[in-house]
């Protein structure tokens, strides 16, 4: 058997000239079987065969067959050849040589092509695509060995590695990325390299050696050292080249050191982490600056359009083809990729950085509630999976908050609960053993992608509800009517009625993040906001009276513990006028939302034009299918299409402006400034809420004035102008 | 794959496998009963780009796209020279007759000559 084939012909492999086997040499049949030519007799077949006739056996599914692999199909067919058979082959016909240049400019500029290139591909990973071809596409990468003979390329390919490594660790570890599941797999790509103490080292030595080579070129010609050999050899350009070089390799060290600073234990790294975090976005910035330089290095002009660039000087890079890997990437059907361009691979980082910025200010609070809005306010930023990876390993270790406080001490706490409670006995129950795990899920869930985040909160409603019934129904049984009369203080009766307050205002926060969501994520249509609202309307006001009972409950625990006594009349007086702040910020919003559902429901029932209603779903099967999960987990109890239909059906023009609930919101969002003066993301918020009410406000008296006279005149909608959830009506003239 | 297809050739050495007994119906000619015969054998299709691809034939069209059911890929690793194969599976996969180059089915020694005087 030989493979006869002039180098001419390289088209079509050797087999096809020939009608006897070769191959069965390489690929056996068996024993007592050989490979015979079946294509003359399969043509023949096919010209006899009748249009559309199949020739198959009796397991033959049509449907199934539809699954079948395409070959051939860029879609499908994740080995297609391209140009070449394998790695060893493109690197035998030259596609990435060592050293890259025997001009040591060429090198140069090539290597930081290379370097430039490989941040896009980068980037391009982080955004949902495979490790294969994207940053593994560069053939340097793929043979570590290769690349000793050049100390800057091999030190950064190094580094490289050794940071994929740290990401896709950190990722896999959250175990939250399964909608971005291409994003782990690294089979047959090396990974495994030399520790990362190797890769730092090799770093730092190249970098000593190009600030070196950098401190030359700008020494005085007289005194320059002869014995420090120039970076290449236009000594114009020496300058400039070193200062591009640096950069890069700074960035790739302090970017290393952010990773390996954020994953030590306890966040015991954040504040290191937060200074390399500065450091990275200040070279990031070099980076950027020295486009003007390398742009003009590039002779000829750039090749690719400036934007769609992904190198800084525009030339394309050597050593990369992204279809050499793709059938590592199996299983999955290969997708086509668009690499990140270099400005917005850049753009990409610095958003990376300033999101783990944010995590990293984070103090730890050990109060569940500070937590949660805390990670609401890092989720509106939307950042992307390897940010909120950290986020989520931070919070969650070894089943603990930040690695350090139990479970069980989180709930007590967040029940309102004095300190000593949390080595309390019942933590050993089923049901709050139980309860700690839903905690935990919790807060993995509220660190993943939104889409993701809403359907599986509203999913876990059903298990709140459940443990509540559970741990109610377990401490009822064991001590019959002791939970009713909770006079005991550290007793069992007491801990769980606490516990069961504060778990049902968690329920409610759940719930009432689950319908905000589906604002962000625009799944609610127009004609669709009232019943949200409305809805909105009947949870924050669940909400607000359990944050209030948790609170009170909390504030008696403390004054008991103080040994105050207590003067019936007065404390309790003087309870109900000073209505926490926190509780009064959630009844700006009932009166925002109340507002809101009276006027839509107002304009629904006088004008007929808001109807749309589709040839598709009924109103009631509209209602059912947004707020099924709340409806099965009862959360509120009670609420149905009917109720809401009943609420609703009244709402006239004459009769809604008073009380104007917009005013009263706006008056309450005022009067709140002072109780959160230190809490910047809250004024933010009440600031919002406040133009919200207000423009409102406005609204509905032009509406209700106007509409009682002349309805079709008047075009309303709705808004998202000043908040990302409450709407402003906008009215104009039909 | 455990169905046995009728033997290619009767114990009376009829070349042209017809199987008088049997009544033909109208759609079916000889040659695509004979191809019926080679489903479930495994067969090798060589494919324009290099590789080949082994597997159970399943399925065949008009248009002669084939059906391969546990497909194992073939591929060389150099172009030109002779290398060491590398193989992955790939499950059911259709491979449609513009890209084949070759089909070779699986035959016991004997039954060879036999589709091997197939006339057109």
């Amino acid at each position: 058997m030989d493979w006869n084939s002039t180098p001419a012909e390289q088209a079509e492999p050797p087999m096809s000239r020939r009608s006897s086997l070769p191959l069965s040499s390489t690929i056996p049949a068996s024993p007592n079987t050989v490979w015979v030519d079946a294509t003359p007799l399969l043509q023949a077949a096919c010209t006899d065969l009748l249009d559309g006739e199949l020739i198959h056996g009796e397991n033959f599914n049509l449907f199934a067959a539809m699954s079948a692999l395409e070959i051939m199909d860029p879609k499908m067919d994740s080995g297609m050849i391209c140009k070449y058979y394998s790695v060893d082959e493109a690197i035998e016909d030259g596609v990435g040589p060592v050293p890259i240049s025997f001009d040591r400019t060429t090198d140069v500029q090539c290597t930081l092509d290379i370097m430039d290139h490989l941040l896009a591909c980068e980037a391009t990973w982080h955004k949902g695509h495979s490790l294969a071809q994207t940053v593994f596409s560069c053939i340097y990468l793929l043979r570590p060995e290769r690349t000793v003979p050049s100390p800057i390329l091999h030190s950064y390919c190094k580094i490289i590695r050794a940071t994929c490594k740290a990401i896709v660790s950190v990722v896999s570890d959250a175990r939250t990325h399964e909608e971005e599941d291409l994003f782990t797999m690294a089979y047959g790509l090396p990974l495994d390299g030399d520790g990362d103490e190797k890769s730092l080292s090799l770093l730092n030595a190249v970098e000593e050696n190009l600030c070196r080579q950098l401190r030359a070129c700008k020494a005085q010609s007289s005194r320059r050292k002869q014995d420090m050999e120039p970076l290449q050899s236009d000594i114009d350009m020496e300058e400039g080249y070193c200062k591009a070089l640096l950069c890069r390799l700074r960035f790739r060290k302090h970017f290393f050191h952010v990773l390996a600073c954020m994953r030590r234990p306890q966040g015991k790294g954040l504040e290191l982490a937060r200074k390399h975090i500065a450091s990275s976005i200040s070279e990031l910035e070099c980076i950027r600056k020295s486009a003007d330089f390398l742009i003009s290095t590039a002779s000829g002009g750039c090749s690719i359009g400036i934007e769609d660039r992904t190198t800084a000087s525009g030339r394309k890079p050597i050593g990369f083809d992204a279809s050499l890997n793709s059938r590592v990437s199996a299983p999955a059907p290969p997708r086509s990729i668009k690499m990140l361009s270099w400005n917005k691979a850049i753009e990409y980082f610095e958003k990376l950085l300033r999101d783990l910025d944010f995590i990293c200010s984070y103090s730890l609070d050990p109060s569940l509630e500070v937590l949660l809005r805390f990670v609401t306010q890092f989720q509106s930023s939307r950042p992307d999976l390897v940010a909120r990876s950290h986020l989520q390993l931070l919070l969650v270790q070894e089943g603990r908050l930040y690695g350090r406080d139990p479970m069980f001490a989180v709930i007590t706490r967040a029940a309102g609960l004095p300190e000593t409670t949390k080595n309390h006995d019942i933590q050993r129950y089923e049901s709050v053993m139980q309860l700690g795990q839903l905690v935990i899920n919790m807060l993995k869930i509220v660190c993943t992608n939104t889409a993701w985040q809403r359907r599986k909160l509203g999913k876990s409603l059903q298990d709140w509800r459940v443990i509540y019934v559970q741990l109610e129904l377990a401490f009822t049984n064991k001590f019959g009517e002791v939970l009713a009369t909770s006079n005991d203080e550290n007793g069992v009766a007491r801990v769980v009625k606490q516990i069961l307050i504060w778990l049902e205002e968690q329920a409610y926060w759940i719930a009432f993040r689950f319908l905000m969501l589906g604002f962000e994520l625009e799944l609610y249509s127009p004609s669709e906001f009232f019943m949200v609202y409305w809805y909105l309307y009947a949870v924050l006001v669940k909400l607000a009276e359990k944050t209030d009972s948790r609170m009170e409950i909390t504030e008696i625990t403390a004054a008991k513990r103080k040994g105050k006594k207590r003067k019936d009349s007065s404390k309790d007086v003087g309870r109900e006028t000073r209505i926490p702040p926190a509780v009064r910020f959630l009844q700006c919003q009932i009166h925002l939302v109340e507002g809101l559902t009276l006027l839509q429901a107002a304009l629904r029932n006088e004008m007929a034009a808001l109807h749309s209603l589709t040839p598709f779903n009924s109103e009631q099967e509209i209602f059912l299918q947004h707020f099924e999960l709340l409806q099965k987990a009862c959360i509120p109890e009670q609420i149905t299409y009917h109720s809401f239909k009943e609420s609703t059906s009244y709402a006239r023009f004459s009769n809604i402006a008073t009380p104007n609930c917009f005013q009263q919101a706006q008056k309450l969002a005022k009067e709140l400034r002072s109780s959160f003066s230190n809490d910047h993301d809250r004024l933010a918020e009440l600031r919002r809420l406040e133009q919200v009410a207000e423009h409102n406000s406005v609204a509905m008296n032009v509406i209700c004035q106007l509409g009682a006279v002349e309805p079709n005149s008047l075009k309303v909608s709705f808004e998202f102008i000043h908040h990302p959830c409450y709407a402003t009506a906008v009215v104009r003239r039909a | 794959m455990e169905m046995e297809p009728e033997t290619l050739v009767t114990s009376s050495g009829g070349q042209d496998g017809s199987h008088s007994e049997r009544p033909s119906e109208p759609s079916s000619s000889s040659t695509v009963a004979r191809v019926k015969k080679l489903l479930f054998r495994q067969v090798l299709v060589g494919i324009k780009d290099g590789r080949f691809f082994m597997g159970t034939f399943h399925c065949m069209d008009k248009q002669g796209n084939i059906i391969l059911q546990d497909a194992v890929e073939y591929r060389s690793t150099r172009r030109n020279s002779p290398s060491p194969m590398e193989q992955r599976c790939l499950g059911l996969i259709l491979i449609p007759f513009s890209c084949r180059t070759s089909c070779h089915v699986e035959c016991p020694i004997e039954e060879q000559m036999s589709l091997m005087t197939i006339q057109e």
